[in-house]
């Protein structure tokens, strides 16, 4: 290991290998750690969408589309095949009553440019033959993608090793150390790394790191299951969620049973390369207690089975727990931090850090290297939560 | 072991592919299975969990005992939803 780098990078997920990537296109001399191997965080304990449909119009959805674009193209450039495929998603939106609220959102989505278009009942049935009979209708993104994230975060760490990043699995930070002028150094259980710059990319765990030097983040792990059924049984080609997804999300009450609604389950479907599907979702503040809840799961295969009757015998192989890394405002912490010069975070990206790892990375790398932001980065900033 | 052999019925992959995957840093069955999907299959590893940690054990040079075996999750066997899910209706 060697004792400086020009920049440090806490934390291999997709985020942390796509900050090593982007910034290894620009030749710049750094070194990406994490306690454990690469992808082992909540990046390999999650679904691979790659959404704008879900995302508020405005901001979010100008955010999320951009990083899809990114993502496009970066795709072509990676050493390895992340299973990327643009098969589009849909909303399904249960009755007439939310259809009308249904084509208000995809309304005003348009009007922030995103490409999306409402399905009546006919055409989601065409569309969807296995659909439950009684589905009002649905909102179709064609630009909206899956990708195995895995794959994505390894593709991302091989292609910034190539490109001259020293890779540092199985290396765990415990601190950062500042002198005068900002950043000096990041202690880890292998030795101490000096440096000037120190970006913390460490998902739901970056509050520790960033505690280290004084800093607060508010991020809060929120627990969510995934069901993964067996290959070749597949009902639909698209991605699927249920427009209630988008109240889960945001905590809003629904018209469900309390116990789904306390659980925060909403019907996520995913297909995947392997020719497995997945299915989610479930929202749960209990810790980092990552056991597997059979009511919740109970509630998760209902849910799927309510939109897609005919999974009833599908067979489910494996059932994983993962911990987004939630903040107050549902948007990720991407920012330098004014108290501690050379220190950037890179997380809190809850729901939405597969689709939003490509512009993390680019956001980053242009404020590392003092660059004119890709995007406006400010309601990213850490201090718009200064004043609460 | 021969190169084209398939360690990992379920998901076809090939002894190459693992011992490629141990170059390229897996040193884990789960850092193997997040690399080449070897173990995710219908059987969950239960099969070939083994035999990888075999071939784990002789391109590491470590004995096959100093390898964890992969994070088990339930269900322990493939569940069919409806049943998962409960008799309600
Ligand atoms: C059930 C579920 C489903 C999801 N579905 C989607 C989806 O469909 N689409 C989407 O866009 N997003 C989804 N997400 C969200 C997405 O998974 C996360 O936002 C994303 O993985 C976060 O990536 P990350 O790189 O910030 O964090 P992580 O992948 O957790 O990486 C952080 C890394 O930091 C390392 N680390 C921690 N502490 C230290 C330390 N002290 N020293 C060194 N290293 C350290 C960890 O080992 C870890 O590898 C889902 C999440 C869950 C839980």
């Amino acid at each position: 290991m060697r004792r400086a780098h020009d920049v440090v990078i806490i934390g291999a997920g997709v985020v942390g290998t796509s900050i090593a990537y982007h910034l290894s296109k620009h030749g710049v001399d750094a070194v990406l750690l994490d306690r454990g191997d690469i992808a082992g965080g909540t990046s390999s304990a999650c679904d691979g969408h790659v959404l704008t449909i879900d995302k508020n119009p405005g901001y979010d959805s100008r955010l999320a589309q951009k990083s899809q674009a990114i993502l496009h193209d970066l795709i072509q450039q990676l050493p390895l095949d992340a299973g990327y495929r643009n098969w589009g998603s849909v909303l399904a939106v249960e009755s007439e009553e939310d259809m009308e609220a249904a084509e208000r959102f995809a309304e005003s989505k348009r009007e922030h440019g995103t490409a999306i278009r409402l399905m009546d009942r006919a055409e989601m049935r065409a569309d969807a033959p296995n659909l439950a009979e009684d589905i009002a209708g649905g909102i179709l993104c064609g630009s909206d993608s899956v990708i195995n994230p895995m794959a994505l975060a390894f593709g991302l760490a091989e292609g910034a090793r190539q490109n001259g990043v020293e890779l540092q699995p199985f290396t765990e930070v415990s601190a950062i150390d500042l002198d005068e002028k900002g950043v000096c150094a990041v202690r880890t259980d292998r030795g101490t790394i000096f440096t000037r710059a120190a970006v913390c990319a460490a998902g739901v765990w970056s509050p520790r790191i960033a505690a280290t030097v004084g800093i607060q983040l508010p991020i809060r792990p929120r627990k969510g299951h995934v069901l993964v059924a067996e290959q070749d049984r597949l009902p639909y080609w698209r991605n699927m969620l249920e427009f209630g997804y988008l109240m889960a999300k945001r905590g809003v009450p629904r018209e469900v049973e309390p116990d789904m609604e306390q659980c925060g389950v909403a019907f996520v479907f995913e297909r995947t390369v392997a020719g497995n599907f997945l299915l989610g979702s479930s929202r749960e503040f209990v810790g980092f207690e990552p056991g597997v809840n059979p009511e919740v799961v109970r509630l998760m295969a209902r849910r799927a089975e309510r939109f897609f009757p005919c999974i009833a015998d599908v067979h489910i192989i494996r059932v994983y727990t993962g911990f987004r890394p939630y903040t107050p405002d549902h948007r990720p912490i991407i920012s330098p931090v004014d108290e501690a010069p050379g220190f950037f975070v890179a997380a809190g990206h809850e729901g939405n850090g597969i689709g939003l790892a490509a512009i993390t990375g680019r956001l980053i790398s242009d404020m590392v290297l003092g660059k004119e932001p890709i995007v406006d980065p400010s309601p990213l900033l850490l201090e718009r939560f200064a004043a609460n | 072991m021969n190169d084209d052999l398939i360690i990992c019925r379920c998901e076809e992959i090939t002894c190459g592919e693992i011992r490629s995957a141990i170059w390229r840093g897996a040193a884990t069955l789960t850092g193997l299975k997040r690399r080449t999907r070897a173990g995710m299959g219908l059987c969950q590893g239960r099969t070939c969990g083994t035999l990888i940690s075999r071939i784990l054990s002789r391109e590491l040079g470590r004995p096959v005992s100093s390898f964890e075996p992969d994070t088990s999750r339930p269900p322990v066997v493939p569940v069919p939803i409806r049943v998962l899910r409960g008799d309600h209706e």
